[in-house]
């Protein structure tokens, strides 16, 4: 299937419909396709992503994983296609939790150690990656951030494709928190930071169906619609190679969806693209919440309540995304989530900060900034739980709050401190595909570990203090 | 020794092999006459230039003279396969080679439509057919003054009091809480509306007086005192600015018809019998 008379026409074909249904102003249609690399079966999938029409974009074809399964190879590619065409494009990857720690590993393909010319190159055409979907979500990993209490969400956490088992050590090189806080280990090592990305989500489906969500998921595949009987939830996702049956995850166990949010000035592959190129991209599970963040050595308590916040923050700050440069007491931020407007309320945003300490060792941390109701911290710091007003398939925004937004400096911070924060936001609980199904399909049988309930989130991407 | 015999067994690889030297026994001792003709193989040069031009196409660079004669000698390879393959009957049944005969098939019947330029006036003819479908959505541009529920019935005691202040033509800019939504919206259609404020917001614009404030009006984040000072309803739409879109319209129907007319009038030379258990 990689010969060129094949894949000739049928690149033409794709080319010319992106271009026919791109409508500037109103509907964005991106030329792209998937790189999909697995070697040895672990997942290195990109996704490929033109800022150009026609003209540009199809003077080229995919570059196809049968060719070369080697990341590095892409972004020759890339760059290749920069060079003769003139042309702009960029690469996602997603799924590291199935890469059994090859997504974010300490050597490059052929087994070397990170150089800096990889971790130019690699923060050059990889600006972001999905950090949720269909697949499981990529944030961070229970056995990781012990002290997260939200920590346990979708992990995809029994191997690769079906041929290997996961173990623990694999984990670091996996999840999105740990690899910023390794790309920044590796920054003071190198001098440039290999895992500099922001966040996005999307949902991986295979059914051409966008904007999917929790109450009208049609499954990842077309076997596994609605109506079509148990395979729906009983059918495998990732399916076991020979005596590997520790690695299979079923259909019941996925996410229904994953968001990409993109602050940009406006509705066009240009600004999409540009936006998507400075990291100013928020992930959510599906929901369509909207969240911001921005950072300054000099914002005030003040600001937040200016009316017009953005405008504020662009003048006194960078957002999301960005490096705070320069130096201050501490790093002050301006954080802002929005529910969706037909969705769920929301229940806090906190602020994820990872930093390298006095002794070289990585660290993280959660804050809790701003959340809903008059919920006092209790001992240890720890915010009690909104409450849940879920029954079956309903669920009421009589807890929680609409929108939420918060001031918030940093009372850890040390001078010179070299560390990244970035905002996740968690709505009030709502019910899962699987509890919508019991309602619009009809009783099934579950396992016990089926999830009927749930917080989705939202994720920004990081601001960077403190590199060079 | 016999393990490692039994493991090789399963391997699809050795099937594939038994499974060929069964059908090369098979034709060796039927003793088919094989056309000389058919195992001559001459590599032209326009042949040579598709390879070149091919390969350049991908790598954006010619290719070296020791790379065209790789591109050759893999061309004559798969040639001498391929035919080889046919002979041993290879494609019959093959499940892989049965769907991209049928794709080639269905892309044959419908290809001159997807480069096709209709003419205006069938273009003309579909937006007649169907203008609403074409018609841009209603315009509004309006004021909004966001007021917070938090407490609801705060939140609508508030919004009564700023809705009376305003109604005696007092400045509202400044009034009621503060939201990331612009308090002005110029010539937004319902679709963004919808997206920024939730479907009911949007809803209740349906039919408002415009100039008037009127509230509160329910959002996805709490209540709105609304002025609507503009309104653009939908005018017919002109060919000229919806021509793209009835364009994929035409041709994803295109496509469509001519397709299924090809197919049944090959189906019409066919007779089908059906047996169901």
């Amino acid at each position: 299937m990689h010969k060129d008379e094949i894949r000739r026409p049928i690149w033409d074909r794709i080319v010319a419909a992106a271009d026919r249904y791109n409508d500037p102003g109103k509907f964005t249609a991106f030329i792209g396709y998937e790189y999909t690399s697995a070697p040895d079966r672990n997942n290195l999938h990109r996704v490929v992503m033109f800022r150009d029409g026609a003209e540009k974009a199809g003077k080229v074809l995919p570059l196809s994983a049968i060719e070369s399964s080697n990341p590095e190879k892409l972004w020759d590619y890339l760059e290749n296609y920069e060079q003769t065409t003139g042309g702009r494009a960029l690469a996602i990857p997603h799924n590291g939790n199935l890469s059994n720690g090859k997504m974010f590993d300490d050597v490059t393909f052929a087994g070397t150690p990170l150089s800096i010319d990889y971790a130019r190159r690699r923060q050059r055409w990889e600006p972001l990656y999905e950090v949720t979907q269909i697949k499981g979500d990529g944030e961070t990993h229970p056995l990781l951030s012990t002290r997260d209490e939200f920590a346990e969400y979708y992990r995809w956490d029994r191997g690769n494709f079906g041929t290997e088992l996961k173990t623990p050590d694999m984990l670091p090189r996996e999840y999105a928190r740990q690899a910023l806080q390794r790309g920044l280990a590796y920054e003071a090592k190198l001098g440039v930071n290999p895992f500099k990305f922001g966040m996005i989500g999307s949902s991986d489906s295979h059914t051409s169906l966008a904007g999917t969500a929790e109450d009208n998921f049609f499954g990842k595949v077309a076997p596994m619609e609605p109506g079509g009987g148990d395979a729906r939830y009983d059918e495998s996702i990732i399916v076991p190679l020979e005596k590997m049956d520790g690695t299979r995850q079923f259909g019941y166990e996925s996410l229904a969806s994953g968001l990409v949010g993109v602050w940009a000035r406006a509705n066009t592959r240009e600004e999409i693209f540009d936006a998507m190129m400075r990291r100013e991209v928020f992930a959510t599970t599906g929901s369509r919440m909207r969240l911001r963040m921005f950072a300054s050595w000099s914002f005030t308590a003040a600001d937040k309540d200016t009316p017009d916040l953005a405008r504020t923050a662009y003048t006194k700050g960078v957002p999301m995304g960005s490096d705070l440069t320069g130096t201050g007491t501490a790093p002050a931020f301006l954080v802002e989530a929005m529910r969706d407007p037909d969705g769920a309320n929301l229940d806090r945003i906190q602020i994820v900060k990872g930093w390298i300490d006095d002794t070289g060792k990585m660290q993280e941390r959660v804050f809790d900034v701003v959340w809903s109701g008059n919920r006092k911290p209790g001992k240890g710091g720890t915010l009690p739980a909104v409450g849940s007003t879920v029954k079956g398939a309903t669920y009421s925004n009589t807890i929680g709050a609409p929108v939420l937004s918060a001031f918030w400096r940093d009372p850890t911070h040390r001078t010179g401190e070299r560390a990244f924060y970035y905002a996740r936001v968690l709505e009030i609980p709502t019910p899962t595909w699987l509890a919508y199904d019991m309602v619009q399909i009809g009783q099934h049988a579950l396992p016990k570990d089926a999830r009927l309930v749930h917080q989705e989130r939202g994720y920004g991407s990081p601001i960077w203090v403190g590199s060079q | 020794m016999w393990d490692k015999l039994h493991g090789g067994l399963k391997e699809p690889l050795v099937h594939f092999l038994l499974a060929g030297l069964v059908l090369f026994l098979f034709f060796a001792l039927r003793g088919e006459t094989v056309d000389p003709e058919s195992r001559r193989i001459t590599i032209s040069e326009p042949q040579v230039e598709r390879l070149v031009a091919g390969f350049a196409q991908t790598w954006q660079r010619p290719p070296t003279p020791a790379e065209i004669d790789g591109l050759i000698r893999d061309y004559v390879k798969e040639e001498v396969y391929y035919r080889e393959g046919l002979r041993m009957g290879l494609d019959q049944d093959d499940l892989i080679i049965r769907r991209r005969i049928r794709s080639k098939m269905e892309f044959l019947a419908s290809s001159e439509a997807e480069n096709a330029r209709p003419d205006d006036a069938s273009l003309q003819a579909i937006l007649d057919k169907n203008p609403q479908k074409y018609a841009a959505d209603m315009r509004y541009s309006f004021d909004q003054i966001y007021v917070s529920t938090q407490d609801e019935a705060a939140g609508r005691a508030r919004a009564g009091q700023i809705l009376a202040s305003l109604n005696a033509d007092a400045p509202w800019e400044g009034l009621g809480d503060t939201i990331a939504l612009p308090p002005s919206l110029e010539s937004v259609d319902r679709t963004s509306i919808a997206r920024d404020f939730g479907d009911e917001f949007a809803a209740a614009l349906n039919g408002v007086k415009s100039g008037v404030w009127i509230g509160p009006v329910v959002s996805g984040f709490g209540f709105h005192l609304v002025r609507v000072r503009a309104l653009q309803s939908s005018a017919k739409p002109r060919l000229a600015d919806v021509r793209q879109q009835v364009e994929n319209d035409w041709r994803a129907t295109t496509i469509r018809e001519r397709e299924a007319k090809a197919y049944q009038a090959m189906l019409g030379s066919y007779t089908i019998k059906i047996a169901k258990p």
